[in-house]
């Protein structure tokens, strides 16, 4: 999460977030108000033009982030086939796959920061200050649970698996316990 | 050398004591400690903890007072944050944000300062460490003697007159825990410091010696660890995991 950023730097990366994300909005509206096949067509040509403009590596980076899509769309095309129903399922794995790319290339150019202080701005300092520990916090649960296996492992013979659930949960809401007394011990949320 | 912007006069406690569930785990305790380095020292679960977290205003006491520079570290909060600084023992407890610069510049924006100028401070400061380098990078990519001095830093940019450390050199290897005591050793400021280790309290000021929750000793080094060390090694002294 913390290295979405493209380090290949674009043009686009220079556009303030604010814009960019209104802009995503508008256009993710228009794109699901869309009925005919050809404007999103149109809407295709445009995202992939963008991405397109950011040079090859920005490019292979981009079609990597859609890699979890193409399940859903192979899904899509699987499902509407069976119902014979090609049409629509077209229309729907454009949407995805046109929405998905937009959403990606605003979060490839634009810097977590300026994310957060967009939102500060917007919704305050306590959602924003509530996302970075939401970030700090994926790396630490993730060593966590990572920790436990091996504890688990070291005397068992068979995988964990669901039985960490437990001992995670635990671990999660005494690491909230000992955030809430970093955040006091630093001056609290004034 | 690290400057502080305020000067400490002392802590004063006066039968402070915390109970949990209707357990006391400390007190009642009175102490007045005015000296520039002291050792905190006793057994494990002998209050040591408890008892930095109740000057640091983390705990309220349960029955007694407690006054840092004469503030009362529970109820103004915002007095005491500019005054004392507590280090937990462990850094992952203490770390609240993602990115290194982001960690730096939390407490100064707590203390009023925009998050620009917050920014600036926290990348000069790390420059002046020779770690400028750190600024952009995420905390979960620093090692573990890392992240403690990050964590050190990050309460010293807030210029407290007073430190609190618990155990601060368990977890590090032997360079890394010279390295930080020689920088502990330049600091201004007033330390108390909870320890395990007998050599780190001999260089002190005054130490003292908390046993099941109450004062046992207090004075100077030469006048408290010899009976702590007598009694620690004593036959009855059983292992803390014992019966």
């Amino acid at each position: 999460m913390l290295g979405l950023t493209s380090a290949h730097k674009t043009w686009m990366h220079r556009l303030p977030v604010g814009p960019k994300l209104a802009l995503l909005a508008l256009f993710s509206v228009v794109l699901f108000w869309l009925d005919n096949l050809w404007p999103m067509l149109v809407a295709l040509v445009l995202v992939a033009a963008l991405v397109a403009s950011g040079g090859a590596g920005f490019a292979r980076q981009a079609l990597r982030l859609l890699q979890p899509v193409w399940f859903f769309v192979a899904l899509l095309a699987v499902w509407h086939l069976w119902l014979n129903d090609p049409l629509n399922g077209l229309r729907i794995a454009l949407r995805l796959v046109v929405a998905v790319t937009a959403a990606n290339l605003v979060t490839l150019t634009s810097r977590l920061s300026d994310m957060i202080d967009l939102i500060e701005r917007l919704l305050g300092r306590k959602v924003a200050l509530t996302l970075g520990l939401a970030l700090r916090f994926v790396p630490v649960l993730g060593e966590r649970a990572a920790m436990l296996s091996l504890a688990w492992r070291a005397r068992s013979q068979k995988r964990a698996a669901w039985r960490l659930v437990p001992g995670l949960t635990v671990g999660a809401f005494d690491e909230a316990d000992h955030m809430a007394e970093a955040l006091r011990a630093r001056g609290g949320l004034v | 050398m690290t400057g502080t912007g305020a000067v400490s006069h002392g802590i004063d406690l006066t039968g402070a004591e915390v109970s949990l569930l209707g357990k006391r785990l400390l007190g009642p305790v009175t102490l007045n400690i005015s000296e520039r380095r002291v050792g905190i020292i006793g057994r494990n679960g002998s209050g040591k903890s408890t008892l930095l977290r109740l000057i640091a205003g983390l705990v309220a006491p349960s029955a007694g007072q407690v006054r840092v520079d004469g503030i009362d570290p529970s109820g103004d909060r915002k007095g005491l944050i500019a005054r004392l600084g507590i280090l937990f023992q462990n850094p992952d407890h203490q770390i609240i944000f993602p990115i290194v610069e982001e960690e730096l510049a939390f407490g100064l924006r707590q203390m009023g300062l925009g998050k620009v100028e917050a920014l600036a401070q926290a990348k000069a400061r790390l420059v002046a460490e020779g770690r400028g380098h750190w600024a952009g990078r995420p905390v979960s990519s620093l090692s573990q003697g890392q992240r403690q001095y990050l964590c050190l830093l990050a309460v010293l940019m807030m210029e407290p007159a007073t430190l609190l450390l618990d155990e601060p050199f368990s977890g590090l290897d032997i360079p890394t825990a010279r390295g930080l005591a020689a920088h502990l050793a330049r600091l201004s400021q007033r330390l108390l410091v909870v320890t395990h280790d007998p050599l780190v309290a001999q260089a002190y000021d005054r130490v003292i010696w908390l046993e099941g929750g109450l004062v046992k000793g207090d004075g100077t080094p030469d006048a408290v660890l010899p009976a702590y060390l007598t009694a620690m090694e004593a036959a009855d002294a059983g292992p803390d995991f014992g019966a």
